[in-house]
């Protein structure tokens, strides 16, 4: 309890305060860049921290993560190029409320759910981290695998239109994700002995070059249609019972944020889609999601900023990072000389305290900072395509550079803009093919060491409650969008009836 | 009428410039790190100048030392850096800048030291074994190999160590030994992946004790102790530094340390020597250079680094760091690199057909 205020009067001090504001606006400049990522400014703020007292300094590359969180969902709204990967659900709902000229409703829906996404977490880190960290060591290789596979389900919900066409997406995603090192025995795939691709294809800078880019050559070829975005006089923030129609889903959503936070290496990226995945799943109107739909929106929106506090909490009660940022932040952390692990809850309580009020309060400044900033960024939808296309791809070769240094990440990145652009004019949805990258990774490294682990038998998915419960809804939910489920749940009632009528 | 578009333009214009500031701020990126990086150095730079001056007239350095980093920021060669150049700089009465070029677990920055960088002197790379040498015994397509360094000084060595989970029913490596004896492979010990060097200290204790396990490959040393841990499985072959801190929180036991004698910070665990096991392994970073930098430049650095040796401030901040200080300059640490090649690729050559 005492940590916990002096955590507090911490947070509360001026210096921490301007850092808080300092890294708030940082990361909301840095997100909304197409390919400079939350993690790459954590990392490039690193160095500046090192002057200042651990507590501050940890508390503003916080705020700046949060702050990134959001950043990157205002030109995924504006000019459908999401600015960090947590971003790319955004796209589908709020780059269509754009396109319906509700730009300003979308912009402000998005930013009442990332407040509240980040509250939520943030109050949950602050109750009951080392409760949620012990089950973070719990998923295993086996709990990992059911996770991917119950994922990888989501493509079915993400093939609007042609479900062939979303399956053919989805399977070029899970290949891309194949490239690189075996993880099991070390044998580069498909590198055709590229060192540079080694370590896989960057999941950033695919899809930097996947929405970026085909929008940017769009941009140029409707010059004049884009204008209609401009034309938004709408109120920014919801109306009371706009919010109340989304409350529950930004609740549900947070949830599913915090806990997708807790799974190692699963961050915003996963837990936006897992999110929007479920809440469709659950709603009444899914012909609705991918219109421009408020709760399509509100959902992926909450639950990426929810993922900051979840990410945190393996992060500060074990030393195992939540997620990619989280895993830069525990290296902050190290050269700081706080060695992480479970000694942050006690040795360097206040430090840790600081950290977590600091994520809590990071959130409120997100909320006025993010709404100032939010209303001059929508000018750049006045700006006539012709100009913003090279300012686009510009941004685009920068960030991808930045990612590895790499010029080879940026012939990468224009080999996806290309793809990309043709993909979008066959009218092949883009969305799972980014799932099935995202997930690819996870599948085959737990798939294999599940199977080593349990000497080569299948069965040890079913042995394990937790993944055999996960594969069961895996397994519904794939029945459910084909067309012999319907056939026999028609049948079922048929019968049903006749019995009735005998 | 007229003011407000004027204000509409004005704002576009406004936003174009500050999209214009980003560019320009992003275009600076590396040397946005680098000014934070030395920053504080160079001013203490010159204090230090002003304090030691140069040893013995020796003109390196006069530029900026640039170190190569082949793996992202905030990871172990990184903490390295981080810890060692603040004080190295005092010694050798330079800065240093960091780059970093991740990828092939290293093998992207090795390369280019290796064939594309001047032999001057001016850029250097931290060097992490075994993992720069066994990279090119695994990946023949890699296009360097020792012979293209110039090894200058190894810093730390994090011995290996073999840890269970907290609650595991083994208390002792003679448990674990007695329950192989038994059950051959009847154990799943984890590792950071083939190639690195949890795998070769793996491979190395088995040849060393006639004991064999079920070898279950990780994404890194973090995802490999945790699956001990959670009981994924029932053992894992780690580094001390990387698992101290969850060894004094209970959430796993140490049964054996690969190192030459007990170490400080676990007097209580054995060392694989003691038991009979004549394995000494670990992870070591240092520093080489390309092949064929002047001499000069060679003995200032050899210098600089044997006086951290003494370095008071710098034994505490590795010490914090939970990173064991090792010590070895110039032919010492190149023949222990040499070694190194010699019983990794002897090893290599036993198991490689499994993997291939």
């Amino acid at each position: 309890m005492n940590e916990l205020m002096v955590g507090l009067t911490n947070v509360l001090s001026l210096s921490t305060l301007l850092a808080l504001a300092g890294g708030m606006i940082l990361g909301l400049f840095v997100g909304s860049m197409p390919g400079l990522s939350a993690s790459m400014a954590v990392a490039i703020l690193l160095p500046v921290t090192f002057e200042m007292d651990p507590a501050t300094g940890i508390s503003m590359l916080a705020s700046l993560y949060m702050g990134g969180q959001y950043g990157g969902s205002i030109l995924a709204i504006l000019v459908r190029t999401p600015g960090t990967p947590a971003a790319a659900a955004t796209v589908l709902d709020g780059y269509k409320m754009t396109e319906r000229g509700q730009a300003g409703k979308a912009l402000g829906t998005s930013l009442v759910s990332s407040l509240i996404g980040g509250v939520i977490s943030g109050i949950v880190l602050l109750t009951v981290a080392p409760v949620l960290g012990q089950l973070a060591l719990s998923i295993g290789a086996v709990e990992l695998f059911a996770i991917a596979v119950l994922g990888l389900t989501i493509i079915a919900s993400l093939s609007a239109g042609s479900v062939i066409k979303g399956l053919l997406s989805g399977s070029i995603g899970l290949l891309i994700s194949f490239v690189g090192m075996d993880p099991i025995t070390g044998t580069p795939r498909f590198a055709f002995g590229n060192m540079y691709l080694f370590d896989g294809i960057s999941f950033v800078i695919a899809l930097i070059g996947l929405f970026s880019i085909p929008q940017a050559l769009k941009l140029v070829e409707r010059n004049k249609e884009i204008v209609k975005a401009s034309e938004f006089k709408d109120k920014m923030l919801p109306t009371w019972k706009e919010f109340k129609s989304i409350k529950n889903t930004i609740a549900g959503s947070s949830v599913i944020g915090v806990l997708t936070g807790l799974i190692p290496g699963a961050g915003g990226d996963t837990a936006s889609w897992f999110s929007y995945n479920e809440t469709k799943r659950f709603s009444k109107h899914k012909e609705k999601f991918g219109t421009g739909y408020l709760k399509g929106l509100a959902s992926p929106e909450a639950a990426n900023n929810a993922v900051v506090g979840g990410a945190l909490i393996p992060t500060i009660t074990l030393g195992i990072p939540g997620s990619s940022t989280t895993a830069v932040l525990l290296g902050g952390l190290m050269i700081h000389g706080i060695m992480p692990g479970p000694t942050l809850m006690t040795e360097h309580a206040d430090v840790t305290y600081t950290l977590l009020w600091a994520v809590l309060f990071s959130s409120v400044f997100l909320f006025v900072l993010g709404l100032l900033y939010t209303k001059i960024a929508v000018s750049v939808t006045k700006i006539p395509g012709k100009v913003l296309a090279p300012v686009i791809v510009l941004l685009c070769v920068i960030g991808t550079f930045a990612v590895n240094n790499s010029m080879f990440d940026v012939y990468v990145m224009f080999i996806f803009g290309i793809a990309g652009y043709f993909i979008d004019k066959l009218n092949i949805p883009v969305a799972p093919l980014i799932v099935g990258m995202i997930l690819g990774a996870m599948l085959d490294t737990s798939l294999n060491q599940a199977l080593k682990i349990g000497d080569g038998s299948w069965l040890i998915f079913l042995k394990n409650p937790v993944s055999a419960v996960l594969l069961i809804i895996a397994l519904i939910s794939i029945l459910q969008s084909t067309p012999i489920f319907s056939k026999f749940m028609r049948l079922f009632i048929r019968n049903n009836n006749q019995s009735l009528n005998q | 009428m007229l003011e407000v578009k004027f204000l509409k333009k004005g704002s576009a214009a406004l936003f174009l410039l500050a999209l214009i500031f980003v560019i320009a701020a992003c275009g600076n990126q590396p040397s946005s790190e680098e000014t934070g990086d030395t920053g504080g150095e160079n001013t203490s730079n010159e204090e230090a100048g002003e304090a030691e001056g140069s040893n013995d007239g020796s003109d390196y350095p006069t530029e900026q030392i640039e170190v190569l980093i082949g793996f992202d920021p905030g990871g172990g060669s990184d903490q390295l850096a981080q810890v060692t150049q603040p004080h190295l700089k005092n010694h050798l009465d330079g800065s240093f800048v960091n780059e970093y070029k991740p990828g092939a677990s290293g093998g992207v920055a090795w390369t280019e030291l290796a064939n594309n960088i001047e032999s001057d002197g001016y850029t250097i790379s931290i060097t992490n074994s075994p993992q720069v040498l066994t990279n090119y015994m695994v990946n023949p397509e890699l296009q360097y190999s020792l012979s293209d360094f110039d090894p200058i000084a190894n810093v730390v060595t994090d011995p290996a160590i073999i840890v269970v989970s907290g609650d595991s029913e083994f208390s002792s490596y003679e448990d674990f030994a007695n329950y192989l004896e038994e059950n051959p492979e009847g154990l799943n010990v984890s590792h950071s992946g083939v190639g690195g060097d949890d795998f070769f200290s793996l491979l190395r204790w088995s040849r060393a004790s006639n004991l064999d396990v079920e070898m279950i490959p990780f994404d890194g040393d973090g995802p490999s102790w945790q699956a001990a841990a959670g009981g994924d499985v029932d053992a894992s072959f780690n580094n001390l530094g990387v698992v101290y801190s969850q060894i004094q929180e209970g959430n796993l036991k140490a049964l054996a340390v690969a190192s030459d004698e007990r170490s400080d910070m676990l007097p209580d665990v054995p060392t694989l020597k003691e038991l009979d096991v004549d394995v000494v392994a670990g992870s070591s970073r240092g520093y080489s250079a390309p092949k064929g930098i002047p001499e000069e430049a060679k003995k200032e650095l050899y210098d600089a680094f044997e006086q951290l040796r003494e370095d008071e401030e710098f034994k505490t901040a590795l010490e914090e760091a939970g990173l064991p200080m090792n010590i070895m300059t110039g032919e010492e640490y190149a023949e222990f690199l040499e070694q190194e090649e010699e019983s990794s690729s002897e090893i290599w050559e036993e198991v490689k057909g499994e993997y291939e």
